[in-house]
């Protein structure tokens, strides 16, 4: 990070990327951009075209149409990428022959950084000296993630394009891969990582684009794609509740375990107005909080066709 | 001692690799080499080219009546016993990446893939080298032994000898290299490798006439034998047609090629 001048620039754009197999559109005019600083999730079920929009940006292919920029300009144009963009796409794509340090030091060299970084590197992923001298073949989903992410570290890039890093992870290993990720980014780091899983990346990013068959669906900072345009209540007197919400012109459902769920979006109504109502009426409240649920993962579920949480 | 070491460094990698400087092509090869020579079956081909060098000299040292006792047969046996595996490395340095698909990482870390084919294709130049070495030093061994039994033999080695004999290694081992550029695997580029001859070989009085043209096993013998009067043509159009035709295809393919 020394030598890197952290702007407000964006790190990574893409602009109207598409690509086409066949006659058949897999990724339609895809836009978005990453900037230092923060985690970009690029969400979607298996088969949206994550990975080939990933693979657009870092120029294995070509776009139909559209252009995309690492730092600044074309991935393919950058002199030395390692320096700047570390890249895991696929943990799978190693020499099984090799060890983890020799497939490092392969690295290393090419990145033109000393060879005693390949330790520290394996240090860093929490590869130990015994699993860095064993063949990559004999390694874990897990392990090959651990050590495409040492990888990617290698050239001290200041952005690190991950696609699916969680995958083969157990929850200790995705654990530690959220603290290295959020650390790389307070630095002033950019990450763009992609996931089919919306809880898996939930805790980790603060930025979302979602994508389904191809095309972004929706995208804008974690906490504004996750706010919640409801909250629930629950009351033993239903009927007092009922008329309660009714009179102050709430727009709300009774779901089948009692339990009320009430639109914030109507001007007026939100959670305190809620608690003031019941108290000044004298109703019992026993749970008012945001719901579950969100507009999100409403999409989201309805996307991968997993039903809706509600 | 490590110390002196350290002092002694200049200041190194970092000052050379400003995001904005080029990866030099020096270290591409550099890499390109370990790459070729680091896997268990490149290092396993190594030692069964060396091996085969070795026996393959039992030859002109036990059959001293139907081998022609000269410098230049010895020479000849040597690099037969070269050319025998040790193309199949350079074609493995082409296709491994591929079948491993370790192009993935290769081609991010070095988006103009022509250099990354051309640092191969030097790395496999530089094995063709050594490989001319070693084999020199076989033949200059077997030759002391020779000479230790007392056979009278041909100083005969004379400059198209010696220029055919560096040439046909080099010539088999870039065939190899522009086999794997073109077609990306191992197994198919090896079949084509040591299918071309026999092809011919079957075919032979059919084709005899296109093959003195076209088939590297007669053409590249030539050059081998030192036959060069006559067949400057020949060997230009089949070494075009073997070589530099497949690799130039080779590198447009891998250029416009989709990774996944």
């Amino acid at each position: 990070m020394t030598s890197t001048t952290i702007t407000a620039e964006a790190t990574i754009t893409a602009d109207r990327l598409s690509k086409s197999y066949g006659g058949e559109p897999v990724v339609q005019d895809v836009c978005f951009e990453c900037r230092p600083g923060t985690i970009t999730g690029f969400l979607g079920p298996n088969g949206a075209g994550k990975s080939t929009t990933l693979r657009m940006i870092t120029g294995l292919t070509r776009p139909d149409r559209g252009a995309s920029t690492v730092a600044g300009r074309p991935f393919v144009d950058l002199p030395n990428p390692v320096r700047v963009v570390g890249t895991l796409l696929d943990p799978t794509a190693m020499h099984n022959g090799r060890t983890g340090r020799t497939t490092l030091r392969i690295a290393a060299r090419m990145a033109g950084v000393p060879d005693e970084s390949v330790d520290k590197a394996l240090f860093r992923v929490g590869l130990s000296s015994g699993a860095g001298d064993k063949r990559v073949g004999n390694y874990s989903l897990g392990m090959r993630q651990r050590l495409g992410i040492a990888q990617a570290l290698l050239g001290d890039p200041h952005t690190l394009i991950l696609d699916e890093p969680a995958n083969g992870l157990d929850p200790e290993g995705i654990a530690w891969m959220r603290r290295l990720l959020r650390d790389f980014a307070d630095r002033g780091g950019t990450v763009l990582l992609s996931s089919h899983l919306l809880h898996e990346v939930q805790a980790t990013v603060d930025q979302l684009v979602v994508i389904a068959q191809g095309a972004v669906v929706a995208s804008g900072p974690m906490s504004e794609l996750l706010a919640t345009e409801a909250v629930v209540v629950r009351s033993p007197d239903r009927e007092a509740l009922a008329r309660l919400l009714s009179a102050a012109g709430a727009s709300f459902s009774l779901n089948p375990d009692g339990m009320f769920t009430v639109d914030i979006s109507v001007a007026g109504i939100d959670r305190e107005r809620i608690a003031r109502l019941a108290l000044d009426n004298q109703v019992l409240v026993t749970e008012l909080r945001q719901a579950d649920s969100t507009g999100l993962e409403d999409l989201f579920f309805s996307l991968t066709g997993q039903g809706a949480a509600a | 001692m490590s110390g002196a070491q350290t002092m002694t460094r200049p200041a190194p990698t970092r000052a050379s690799t400003a995001p904005d400087a080029p990866i030099p092509f020096g270290r591409l090869l550099r890499v390109e080499w370990g790459k070729g020579t680091d896997t268990r079956a490149s290092r396993w081909l190594i030692a069964l080219t060396a091996l085969a060098t070795v026996a393959i000299m039992l030859a002109p040292l036990l059959a001293k009546h139907s081998v022609d006792q000269t410098y230049d047969s010895y020479l000849q046996f040597s690099a037969l016993g070269l050319t025998i595996l040790l193309p199949i490395v350079s074609i493995m340095t082409l296709t491994s990446e591929w079948t491993q698909r370790t192009v993935l990482a290769t081609f991010t870390q070095e988006p103009r893939r022509a250099r990354v084919v051309s640092a191969k294709v030097v790395a496999s130049g530089v094995l063709a080298l050594l490989a001319v070495v070693f084999g020199a030093v076989v033949t200059a061994a077997a030759l002391a032994i020779a000479a230790a039994a007392g056979r009278d033999l041909g100083a005969d080695l004379d400059a198209p000898n010696v220029i055919g004999y560096v040439l046909f290694i080099l010539a088999n081992i870039l065939m190899g290299v522009a086999i794997g550029a073109l077609l990306h695997n191992t197994a198919a580029s090896i079949v084509l490798f040591f299918v071309v001859p026999g092809v011919f070989a079957v075919l032979g009085a059919v084709v005899k006439g296109v093959g003195r043209w076209v088939d590297p096993s007669t053409t590249f013998n030539w050059m081998l034998e030192g036959h060069w009067s006559g067949h400057g043509a020949q060997l230009l159009v089949s070494a075009a047609l073997w070589v530099v035709l497949p690799l130039a295809l080779g590198i447009v393919r891998t250029m416009r090629r989709e990774i996944k």
